[in-house]
């Protein structure tokens, strides 16, 4: 068995250590003796998406998302949207997410069109919400609970019926209002969540993983790894988060 | 009294100065550690812009920019130092207004009148704008801009566009650029500063595009940059295709490196395009305190100093504060290397892979406000070097995000049989006693004052500014 990760923009959508999602992928697939290979699509990259199981945005600086939207406009845009309903997996971070939407509006009106791929949009506010967070990953998801970080000044606001990634525990999420946070649509996984989120979330990581081999395989259960560190990472933070200790002054 | 007459506040000032000298003081005596913003603040209650008024006269030299500012400050005070100038620095790091203003304002009379002539003052780089126009200094140095504390700054872009406001209230200041790095000289743009750029006229390292880089695309026009080499990250000589937004030729340029060791390297300059005679010497080790050299270089001759006294002092330069500190509690050395972002953490990776003696390794990580609370820089940074060297023999892990280091040194391919929590400051200190090899520690901002303060205790290394005369 093997998996095709595609990183989307790593040169644009960069920041905040997400590339650590990819590691964390690459890793726990070599554990098990899954194959894995990344490919890199740049600004500029054409390639046929099909051949991809599973693709990889993270977020960005706002200069550099300017310069990516004039790319997608090339024809990646019908192949994202089209790999999106057509079930392949996407993690969608932070920028990366919100791409995926109709709109941005920014904090004086400007509005920048999107993907359009799944049903929401986001407006910009004037402050940012930064801070260690926790929420609890929807049943389809797994239902686990998800230790990350939130660094953004969008509020994403989800279209009717559209489902959320989770429900928020303690932060703000999608908006700070509504209590939820990111967005579940057909086996994309969207979410403010920097960390990066995947390390030491283990079990998440591997509901993503278990999607796309899924999809590939029929049906496909990953041996369950022993996570020592990734555990004690994960409960440490969380109960931190809980109880507001985390990042004293 | 003509000085009573035109500012009829004075006794502002003097209740400024007094609290100020008075509050450190006693912080001090209380061993409340270093004292350093906490005086500032309370002086500016009596007078906000007190700062302007105890530095005025100075002939200052600010240093800042992502990585670097305390290891430059520290070799140009150096040499100030040595050229027979009474030099005032900030050494603490306390690089916010309010610590600079106690660092200057403790250190002048009672009417709050500068004791001393000179000053090298490190100042972050959100601070600058505040700082600069109340010190007007004879020369500003930008050292460099990377990923830093994002949640502090939002992205790097927003930290280039807060130096460039500090900047255009200065225009009288020289500013000493790195030419090597993109952002750091596009603050040349429309500002009527006169400007001297310093940087390096040979390649280093990998020649590779594909390194993790906050400037990958020209800050003009946004086509991505053609190098001709690489130094690190994104560092080197770019040029636009496009717009042709390139690197400017340095008037301090390192044309060689003879050598590269633990103890120092060993270079050839250019001075104005002039080959300097003689090798240069510089007393810190790796590539990062080339630049710093560098750097140091260009703004002494900027301030008026002679070359040959800089060039000299390059050679014995003391480490800095927690910068690349060594000690000796047992019978093994000690050595200290702050780490803050992915750049800097490469790069002294880098640095300890190159070593060829076994070594015991502490990584310290807190995420204090101080040091930024998002810790996912690490995840930008190669520790995967670490995993392929086998002179690492153990890495203990400290500091309050411990757990999320040791899932980062996993993921880097390291054999969990090396790693260890170890969150106790002197249980670290018990273990580098009995090391029977050296150590080597890895810490960033606050976990660094913790451990240091144990160190220091324990080998009776004096308090920081117990080294000022």
């Amino acid at each position: 068995m093997e998996l095709h990760i595609c990183h989307l923009y790593p040169e644009v959508l960069n920041l905040y250590g997400d590339r650590g999602n990819i590691l964390c992928m690459k890793r726990r697939l070599e554990w098990r003796g899954i194959g894995c290979s990344v490919t890199e699509l740049k600004i500029g990259d054409r390639t046929d998406l099909s051949g991809f199981d599973l693709f990889f945005i993270g977020g960005g600086q706002d200069f550099e998302q300017e310069v990516l939207l004039g790319d997608l406009h090339t024809g990646k845009d019908r192949e994202i949207r089209a790999a999106i309903e057509d079930g392949k997996t996407f993690l969608c971070i932070c920028g990366g997410y919100q791409m995926l939407g109709n709109y941005y509006e920014t904090y004086d009106g400007v509005k920048c069109e999107f993907l359009g791929a799944i049903d929401f949009y986001t407006a910009g506010s004037e402050t940012r919400m930064i801070d260690n967070y926790c929420f609890r990953l929807g049943e389809e998801s797994g239902g686990s609970v998800v230790a990350g970080f939130e660094n953004h000044s969008g509020r994403t606001y989800l279209g009717n019926g559209i489902r959320p990634l989770g429900t928020v525990l303690k932060g703000n999420g999608n908006n700070g209002q509504d209590g939820t946070e990111g967005v579940r649509y057909k086996n994309v996984f969207g979410s403010y969540s920097h960390g990066p989120i995947l390390p030491k979330n283990p079990d998440f990581a591997d509901v993503l993983l278990t999607s796309a081999l899924n999809r590939k395989y029929g049906a496909a259960e990953l041996e369950p790894l022993p996570d020592t560190f990734e555990k004690q990472a994960h409960d440490s933070i969380c109960d931190r988060i809980m109880a507001g200790t985390m990042s004293a002054d | 009294m003509r000085e009573m007459s035109r500012k009829p506040f004075v006794l502002q000032t003097i209740l400024a100065v007094a609290s100020c000298k008075f509050v450190r003081g006693l912080l001090r005596r209380t061993g409340k550690g270093g004292g350093t913003a906490l005086p500032g603040k309370v002086a500016m209650k009596f007078e906000k812009d007190i700062l302007a008024q105890t530095s005025r006269g100075m002939e200052i030299i600010v240093v800042t920019g992502t990585n670097g500012k305390t290891t430059t400050s520290n070799m140009l005070e150096h040499a100030l130092t040595a050229a027979g100038k009474d030099v005032l620095a900030n050494k603490s790091g306390a690089n916010l207004l309010s610590g600079v203003t106690a660092e200057i304002t403790c250190s002048a009379d009672w009417l709050g009148r500068p004791k001393k002539k000179t000053a090298v003052i490190e100042c972050d780089e959100g601070a600058l704008k505040q700082v600069v126009p109340l010190i007007r200094p004879k020369v500003i140095i930008v050292t460099n801009l990377f990923r830093d504390q994002l949640d502090r700054y939002g992205e790097v872009m927003h930290t280039l566009e807060a130096i460039r406001t500090g900047i255009k209230k200065v225009p009288d200041s020289i500013l000493c650029l790195n030419a090597d790095c993109s952002l750091t000289s596009s603050l040349a743009f429309d500002v009527p500063n006169k400007i001297v750029y310093y940087g390096l006229n040979t390649p280093l390292g990998e020649q590779d595009d594909q390194a993790v880089s906050d400037a990958r695309h020209c800050i003009r026009c946004g086509t991505v940059y053609q190098y001709r080499y690489h130094t690190y990250a994104h560092l080197g000589a770019f040029r636009c295709p496009k717009c042709g937004y390139e690197r400017r030729d340095p008037d301090v340029a390192v044309t060689a490196v003879d050598s590269i060791t633990s103890r120092g390297s060993i270079v050839k300059l250019d001075i104005d395009g002039q080959p300097w005679p003689r090798e240069v010497k510089i007393g810190l080790p790796a590539v990062y305190n080339i630049y710093n050299a560098a750097a140091a270089i260009a703004a002494y001759r900027a301030f008026g100093g002679r070359t040959e006294e800089v060039l000299r002092s390059l050679a014995d330069v003391n480490s800095s504060f927690g910068r690349m500190e060594t000690f000796m509690p047992g019978k093994q050395t000690v050595q200290m290397i702050l780490v803050k972002n992915p750049a800097g953490c490469s790069q002294s990776i880098d640095y300890l892979t190159r070593l060829e003696e076994d070594f015991r390794l502490v990584i310290c990580l807190n995420d204090r406000t101080a040091d930024g609370h998002d810790i996912s820089w690490i995840w930008d940074a190669d520790y995967e070097k670490l995993a392929s060297d086998a002179h690492v023999t153990r890495i203990l892990v400290s500091g309050d995000r411990a757990e999320d280091m040791m899932v980062r040194l996993k993921y880097a391919g390291i054999p969990e049989e090396k790693i260890a929590l170890e969150r106790s400051n002197e249980n670290l200190l018990a273990m580098m006693k009995e090391s029977p090899l050296p150590v080597f520690v890895l810490p960033n901002y606050t976990s660094m004052l913790a451990l240091r303060k144990v160190l220091s205790d324990a080998t009776g290394k004096k308090e920081f500014w117990e080294k000022q005369g």
